[in-house]
């Protein structure tokens, strides 16, 4: 009842026992040294008790541990703190030495448990501390944990020893009401996504503050966000949301391979078109140009002798047309009488219409 | 027997110094408070840690914790003021402050345990019946429980009790409240998924929209450009035949009759020709040179 119960080192000893056992024990080896010596030789009992005296207070060495710290009771009140290393203390019952470890960091986890460290870990999770409200009226699965050690001030140990009953129930306590706080503070879109640092400072911070207001002695080093879900019960309208956000970058995606297929073809349809109207007006200006050279050059000549060049030029037109040509040699006079007359079966033996047009010579 | 006298006399000094240890002296240790008691009636309360004199067989020392206690409470069902079921577990931290009194009251912590639960709970009922759901889960919590814990530690004053700090650790729907805020979830995010879908339908469509837009224009543009390049070719062909066939337009004229008849006047067409064309013009008075015209 009077130790604390997170004492880390044991009570030195139960002095009664030892006491009596060694009262017990000298007593023997006197009886028996006498026996052997016939009487001779005798203990002093100041002698005993002088030796009894330095054993008692060799006692008071101690040795604290590179990760402990060492707290000297005087009569059950604080003297004092040491560091790791060797150290004496008044013996006991005047003096006692407390050393919890300070420098390990615990851990509290909240929303699930591990079952197996592993590899490979085993979780379970564990609803009641894992589902919260959130500020918006949404429920959402949070797991996390908290990680704290002794505060490494002047006064650290000894608050985390003397102020809190169960200390490391408080930090659990105190985490569960202060991250329930802070997801009462904000939305559930904020708590799934960018929101999560934001939510791990807060409750850092609002829950060493409750600790310190406890006069706890504990700092925390961190809180962590493990998993942050959706209750079950719920998390297919969520996956649906994620796989929406999806299709609708797939279908932008998919709009902008379209236009960067059809755009770019455009403008290759759009540089043809061009480029053929181009060659069409190039050939038609060449075509034009060599045409109209080509009449030049014959005009030129023909200026120098136009009658010649006119009627042989008519001459050659005529030879080349006229023996394919079914043809008929009437007086203008006959034929201006005749040609009513003439039976078109014989006048046109094909099927092609009679053609009249140089009938007047050429002209 | 000398020697066993002296023997005797050092057992009999550390009998006496181990019975005054027990009987008339008390260490209280720093985590600790003690009351001295006299014949079951408290005469003394110490608070200090150290080593203490008590009389020996009249007086008995009870311990009590001076470190802050916990209380975690079982939870419990709250009406709030908008008629919202709520299944609060909160927890205290107190301390013993008064000894005496705290002996006199509830004796022990296992006393102090129920008187709190008592307390605790009428004053988080009555604060939080007054308020809505949203104050106490998120707006106004931390000012909820600051004044619970002020009303609380009012009461527990007269028994020796010190409340630290009351909080909620949970508050949970009811299953029957927590279906309805799950199917306002799933609602909410149906809703949001469509959206999604419906956005990326809008963007596709604009997208696509916007790109056959520009196919259409840019085709139609160059249609355009075409037939513009196109009339200039004509236009400047006709620039040059004119140039050309300007200079002589008689001679234009007859020889392209005469490509005119090569190209009108195909294999077996039927052509009537008078002797006195200019064809036959020799045909009958080869000797009479005359001119056509």
């Amino acid at each position: 009842m009077l130790m604390p119960d997170r004492w880390d080192g044991s009570p030195r000893h139960s002095p009664q026992d030892s006491l009596g056992q060694l009262v017990d024990l000298s007593e023997r080896l006197r009886q028996r040294l006498g026996e052997a010596r016939g009487g001779g030789w005798r203990v002093s009992p100041w002698w005993f008790a002088g030796a009894l005296l330095v054993l008692w207070a060799l006692s008071g060495i101690y040795i604290v541990a590179p990760d402990q710290r060492g707290v000297v009771l005087r009569f059950g009140k604080v003297v004092g703190e040491t560091d790791p290393g060797p150290h004496y203390h008044l013996p006991w019952p005047i003096e006692q030495v407390l050393r919890p470890s300070v420098t390990a960091i615990r851990k509290e986890e909240i929303g699930f448990r591990t079952i197996e460290v592993g590899p490979p870990a085993r979780y379970q999770e564990v609803d009641a501390e894992a589902l919260m409200l959130t500020g918006d009226e949404n429920i959402v699965k949070l797991e996390f944990i908290v990680q704290y050690k002794v505060r490494a001030d002047s006064t650290g140990t000894s608050d985390f020893l003397f102020n809190v009953r169960d200390a490391d129930g408080a930090v659990r306590a105190a985490a569960e009401a202060g991250m329930r706080e802070v997801i009462g503070r904000t939305a559930i879109d904020q708590v799934l996504t960018e929101g999560k640092e934001q939510v791990q400072l807060e409750a850092q911070k609002l829950l060493q503050a409750i600790l310190d207001r406890y006069g706890a002695g504990i700092e925390i080093v961190t809180v962590k966000l493990q998993d942050v879900d959706p209750p079950d019960q719920v998390s297919d309208a969520f996956k649906d949301v994620i796989s929406a956000q999806q299709d609708k970058e797939r279908l932008i995606n998919e709009a902008r391979g379209y236009a960067n297929d059809v755009v770019p073809r455009a403008r290759g349809q759009a540089a043809q078109t061009v480029n053929e109207a181009e060659a069409y007006r190039e050939t038609k200006v060449r075509e034009a140009t060599g045409t109209a050279q080509r009449f030049t050059k014959q005009q030129e000549e023909y200026a120098k002798a136009k009658d010649v060049t006119r009627r042989r030029l008519y001459l050659e037109t005529m030879e080349s047309i006229l023996p394919g040509a079914n043809k008929i040699v009437m007086d203008d006079l006959a034929g201006k009488q005749a040609v009513p007359y003439l039976p078109l079966e014989a006048v046109v033996p094909r099927r092609e219409a009679p053609a009249s047009a140089p009938a007047g010579g050429g002209r | 027997m000398r020697v066993d006298r002296r023997w005797l006399g050092l057992l009999g000094a550390i009998a006496l110094v181990v019975a005054v240890w027990n009987l008339a002296l008390f260490t209280v240790p720093q985590w600790m408070q003690a009351m001295v008691v006299q014949l079951g009636e408290p005469v003394r309360v110490v608070r200090e840690p150290g080593l203490y004199w008590k009389i020996p067989f009249i007086q008995q020392v009870i311990y009590f914790d001076r470190r802050l206690l916990d209380y975690d409470a079982a939870s419990k069902d709250i009406l709030t003021i908008d008629k919202q079921q709520l299944s609060v577990d909160n927890y205290s931290r107190w301390r013993i402050a008064d000894p005496l009194q705290f002996y006199r009251t509830v004796r022990d912590e296992r006393g102090a345990q129920s008187r709190l639960d008592d307390i605790v709970y009428s004053d988080l009922r009555e604060t939080l019946g007054r308020h809505t759901l949203r104050d106490i889960v998120s707006d106004k919590r931390d000012q909820l429980m600051a004044d619970v814990t002020a009303r609380s530690a009012e009461k527990a004053k007269v028994y020796g009790i010190e409340v630290v700090d009351v909080r909620i650790k949970r508050a949970d729907l009811p299953e029957k409240n927590e279906q309805t805020v799950f199917g306002r979830m799933r609602s909410e995010r149906e809703r949001q998924a469509k959206k999604f879908r419906a956005e990326g339908d809008e963007e596709a469509r604009k997208i696509r929209s916007e790109s056959d837009k520009q196919v259409q224009i840019l085709l139609a543009d160059a249609t355009q450009q075409a037939e513009v390049i196109r009339g200039e070719g004509d236009a400047n062909a006709t620039r040059i035949f004119a140039d050309a066939y300007g200079r002589d337009p008689d001679f234009y004229a007859f020889q392209r009759t005469l490509e005119a008849y090569r190209s009108a006047l195909t294999t077996g067409t039927t052509v009537i020709l008078s002797p006195k064309s200019e064809f036959f013009r020799f045909l009958e008075r080869a000797e009479s040179g005359g001119e056509p015209k």
